[in-house]
């Protein structure tokens, strides 16, 4: 095996593929190495149950489908993934087996919320509608750009007076939780319930001040979310097939131990099985924060000519003690079934049994909050779980005939006292647990809908994928004192490190985990800053 | 006075920007080249529906170096400047900001003005682009020959 090229990235997550596949098209040598034996990290399909039943396991939700720039650079779709947006995105279903549901068009969305408040529906359309006008701007702007601080945005916000102009944006969002911009703004408990789910679906905390801020954001492409033909893994292949036709190289069970430093500057790395590999230019990785600086990297040998510590041990003290993770993680249930689910609610509404995303039961945000409370707490709730029947808009992922299902369940990383081990003993206990909260709200789904099953819990996620530290699906936590240039340190926060030619590029960085493609793309700016390359995908 | 899109037209917002920078305490940095893409809308009387107006423009500390119409069809003029910022909107939007009818900023945030380039510049720099706004949208004096919107 070749063992020099310029850049070697670490994990071939969807942002270490993403940044390979650029920087071999900018016509560097690049190689891409994954400890596991196959490419995707988050991106990861598996027949869990039964062959043929194609299980997301951590990436369902692709919610940047051109929002990001590199579905296009990169030309994703060329390389055969394909996307469906479900009409009917998500929907909740209350404990009265009413139901309101988001559709991919405003008006039926509208209408759906206008059933149980039609204040709150003209709101929604409001929001929505000012939010969909900038949803490119902001993107463009605080994701796909190196961050900004907080302090300059506040002030550009306050010059440009967007205070005055907009009853959704103002400054004084970014001390407000979600819960106080839903409370200001809507009056139902059901519809400020849903709404608060879709934003903990996607990370974001209800009750966590400060990221009332990111809400109208999150509502301005509430209708974009799409499921990915055949399983997310495909976008894996899609990304490694563009960097593999651009000459990069990916090889896997190929497990990094050490970032070798010389003379102040990150110029290769070694693998667990001996081999060494240089970079003429760079090293990246995309893994923790944790396993980059206190695993690959030893703080007393790293040391520049001069003999002075490159890692200063307040900058380890500060990895060890200041990275944030979320305090709350997903536990899953993979369902092979035989039917879909057939709601009670669909006496309500009937496009319901048509919904890809359900929310079942959470009626109130006092209800959301109380599990929040728990979860802290390293107990577990009752489940009020999220169903996702993939099958029934990608007939591919199941047998003919036959449903692939998810169920997820907020949850904590540790259990009690027994630490995140315990799961594997109550893993099953809960699954149970959370089908059976399903079939209170879908009564067929049962032995008879259901032909296997199996879990995949918090310490699962943390075991499989070891830069998901904690079971932190989003890599760090959604808050605002870990956004934009403070995520995941102030000293990382524009993608560099303390070592030069040693840079941060996955989803510990801004803006965080997802599939955003964003810390890659970001990365690659300021990669490209320093190496002097020609920014040929920002052409304007 | 001149009419909205004339060469007069533009050497008077040209010259309102630059009197503006004269005043100016603090420069906005660098130079930009920027693309403005005003499309028919079937509203607006000054451009056809179907048809392309395109200009661009070059700042350098704030002021404006040049500007020139291109040929929107053609694809060697436009495609030979490396562009920092493009804006793009129907020219009822652009005939409204000139009018001081719309605000930019508003545009902007709606969405009627795509605008495409490195916003965190413009936002660092947000004193001196308001400044510079404010010149096109209120300091030109402009003739409405074919009416003036709200249309």
């Amino acid at each position: 095996m070749k063992t020099e090229f310029d850049v070697i990235i670490i994990g071939a997550g969807h942002n270490g593929l993403t940044l390979g596949a650029y920087l071999s098209r900018s016509g560097l040598s690049v190689v891409v190495l994954e400890a596991r034996h196959e490419e995707g990290g988050g991106l990861s399909t598996e027949e869990l149950t039964y062959p043929g039943f194609l299980h997301n396991i951590h990436a369902n939700y692709h919610t940047f489908v051109d929002l990001a720039p590199p579905v296009s650079d990169l030309k994703i779709r060329e390389h055969g993934v394909k996307y469906v947006k479900p009409e009917v995105q998500m929907a909740s279903i209350y404990d009265d087996n009413t139901a309101l549901l988001i559709y991919d068009d405003l008006d039926k969305t509208v209408d759906s919320i206008a059933r149980f408040s039609t204040k709150d529906a003209e709101t929604f359309r409001r929001l929505y509608k000012e939010a969909h006008g900038y949803v490119d701007l902001l993107l463009g702007t605080l994701m796909f750009e190196p961050p900004m601080s907080v302090k300059e945005l506040t002030k550009a916000l306050s010059v440009f007076g967007v205070s005055d102009r907009s009853e959704f944006l103002s400054v004084k969002l970014r001390r407000e939780t979600i819960n106080q911009f839903l409370d200001e703004h809507f009056e139902n408990p059901k519809v400020k319930a849903h709404l608060a789910f879709h934003g903990a679906v996607c990370g974001y905390g209800n009750n966590i001040p400060g990221l009332a801020i990111g809400f109208p954001l999150l509502i301005g492409k509430i209708n974009n979310w799409h499921i990915s033909i055949g399983g997310s893994h495909r976008l894996a292949h899609a990304l490694w097939r563009d960097m593999a036709n651009h000459g990069g190289i990916l090889v896997t069970d190929a497990e990094v131990v050490s970032i070798v430093v010389d003379n102040k500057k990150a110029v290769g790395v070694k693998l667990a099985d001996g081999v060494e590999i240089s970079a003429r230019k760079c090293v990246v990785s995309t893994v923790s924060v944790e396993q980059t600086f206190l695993e690959f990297l030893d703080k007393d040998k790293v040391v520049g000519n001069d003999g002075n510590k490159l890692l200063e041990n307040e900058f380890i003290q500060k990895v060890k003690t200041e990275i944030k993770h979320q305090s709350w993680s997903l536990f899953s249930v993979h369902l092979a079934m035989k039917q879909p689910p057939n709601y009670l609610a669909a006496e309500f509404a009937e496009d319901v049994n048509k919904a890809w995303v359900v929310n079942l039961g959470y009626g109130s945000l006092e209800e959301l909050n109380s599990d929040w409370d728990v979860i802290s707490k390293n107990s577990l709730p009752d489940p009020r779980p999220n169903v996702a029947v993939n099958s029934l808009y990608d007939p591919t992922d199941a047998p003919d005939g036959f449903y692939t299902g998810l169920l997820r369940q907020f949850a904590p990383y540790e259990i009690g006292n027994d630490g995140p081990a315990a799961w594997d003993k109550l893993s099953k206990y809960y699954g149970q647990k959370c089908i059976d909260a399903w079939s209170r709200f879908a009564p067929n789904i049962g032995e008879d809908a259901v032909l296997k099953w199996t879990t995949y819990s918090p310490h699962d996620i943390a075991v499989k994928l070891p830069n998901m530290v904690k079971g932190d699906w989003m890599m760090g936590q959604i808050a605002l004192s870990n956004m934009l240039d403070q995520r995941p340190l102030p000293e990382l926060g524009q993608y560099r490190t303390p070592i030069e030619s040693l840079y941060m590029a996955g989803s510990t960085q801004h803006p965080h985990g997802f599939i955003t493609f964003a810390p890659a793309y970001n990365a690659l700016s300021v990669i490209a800053d320093d190496l002097g390359l020609d920014k040929w995908w920002r052409e304007v | 006075m001149a009419d909205i899109y004339t060469q007069k037209w533009y050497e008077e917002v040209k010259n309102a920007i630059n009197n503006k920078v004269a005043d100016m305490k603090e420069l906005p940095e660098g130079k930009w080249q920027i693309a403005i893409e005003i499309f028919g809308d079937g509203i607006s009387p000054y451009v056809d529906q179907g048809n392309e107006r395109h200009f661009l423009v070059a700042i350098d500390q704030g002021k404006c170096l040049w500007y020139k119409e291109i040929d929107p069809n053609s694809k060697d003029e436009g495609d030979k400047v490396k562009l920092d910022y493009r804006f793009r909107g129907s020219a009822v939007k652009f005939d409204e900001i000139a009018a001081g009818v719309l605000d930019p900023i508003d545009a902007a945030l709606g969405g009627d003005i795509k605008v495409k380039g490195d916003m965190r510049f413009l936002l660092r720099q947000a004193d001196q682009v308001q400044i510079l706004l404010e010149a096109y949208s209120k300091d030109v004096k402009t003739d409405w020959p074919h009416g003036k919107p709200p249309y």
